[in-house]
């Protein structure tokens, strides 16, 4: 139990009465104290604002990695859904499994990495099956590569020639969106859409 | 606190209704709360986005003949640093590394002054050794994308 002051201590019911009660409040500051919500419902307002507007509906596209951290580009465009490729330090993965170590194909003389294009391949067929009886759908051959920042291109051209070989030619380079800078040529630098996107 | 005013309407001559009406706020603070958490939970934080590239000899490359007024713009990564070719057989235009770092500045400058020649100009060959890393490529695709040239083609460095 709580330590009071010594003095008066009337019963509940008298604190309660509005004759009695009075006696005892002489002096003493009123116990209930309004909360003032509208600061606060003004902070939420503003909070949920700002959150829909930076929702994206696009969800996770890349599988984010600890063993992945990607370069960043001032001038990359808006992500889209494709097949991704990731390239760590020790492994090579599609859709976010593992295919091959980069130990065993690290000295291949041949360029092509012959399991990822399997896996390619099988993905395309995968792909053309299920947009059999779509007539607008045309495959785009579009694939996203997500490798550290440190990986040696030495492996990037052997993944980007998989790649094409299994029929994946519009290669994109997954960046983080940076800021852009000025000091671009008159007529290039397209805008970057660095929408929301899945990271 | 909230507050709206009612419409006046008097009992009779007595006591007076009170024209400030509380609205309850409470319901509205849950509905807020459960959309804050909601869009905290869903929010995405990482901006993640794309260079496109082609390949040389790919399948995304045009097969239409190459136009004449378009020069072909090689730029070659190596150790030492940046080696730009314009046009075939034309010179060497070397731009080397800025200490441990590639000199992207240098590179953008050149290739600003292509543009201003050539403002058709839209295609960039980049041709990297084995050893450079994922990093410095990317940073080489984007200042040429900058500079207005983003038809980059990467190939491996003979």
């Amino acid at each position: 139990m709580a330590i009071q002051a010594p003095g008066k201590r009337p019963a509940p019911r008298f604190m309660k009465s509005k004759v009695m009660g009075g006696k005892f409040m002489k002096g003493k500051r009123p116990g209930n104290a309004d909360l003032q919500l509208t600061s606060m419902v003004d902070m939420f307002t503003l909070l949920v604002i700002f959150l829909l507007s930076n929702f994206s509906a696009a969800g996770d596209i890349l599988f984010m990695s600890k063993e992945i951290t990607l370069p960043t580009a001032s001038h990359g465009s808006e992500l889209e859904r494709a097949p991704v490729v990731a390239i760590t330090d020790n492994f090579i993965g599609l859709e976010g499994q593992k295919v091959v170590d980069v130990d065993q194909i690290a000295h291949d003389e041949i360029l092509n990495i012959q399991q990822l294009e399997d896996n390619l391949r099988d993905l395309k067929k995968r792909e053309e099956f299920v947009h059999q009886n779509d007539k607008d759908h045309v495959f785009a051959g579009k694939i996203n590569i997500q490798a550290d920042r440190h990986t040696h291109f030495k492996i990037i051209k052997r993944v980007m020639y998989s790649c094409a070989m299994a029929g994946y030619g519009n290669i994109n380079f997954a960046v983080l969106a940076g800021k852009q800078d000025k000091g671009a040529a008159p007529g290039g630098a397209p805008a970057p859409a660095a929408a929301p996107s899945g990271g | 606190m909230a507050g709206a005013a009612v419409p006046e309407g008097g009992r009779g001559k007595g006591k007076k209704k009170s024209l400030d009406a509380v609205i309850n706020v409470v319901p509205f603070i849950d509905l807020l709360s459960c959309c804050l958490a909601f869009l905290l939970i869903t929010a995405v934080w990482t901006q993640v986005s794309k260079l496109q590239v082609g390949q040389a000899g790919g399948p995304s490359q045009d097969q239409t003949p190459p136009d004449p007024n378009i020069l072909q713009i090689t730029l070659q990564i190596t150790e030492k640093g940046y080696t730009l070719t314009i046009g075939q057989g034309g010179s060497n235009i070397d731009i080397p590394r800025k200490g441990t770092d590639y000199d992207l500045q240098a590179l953008a400058d050149k290739l600003k002054e292509i543009k201003l020649q050539k403002q058709d100009q839209r295609t960039i060959s980049i041709a990297a050794e084995d050893n450079v890393q994922y990093n410095d490529l990317v940073q080489t695709v984007d200042t040429c994308i900058k500079m207005g040239l983003d038809g980059v083609t990467v190939q491996a460095a003979t």
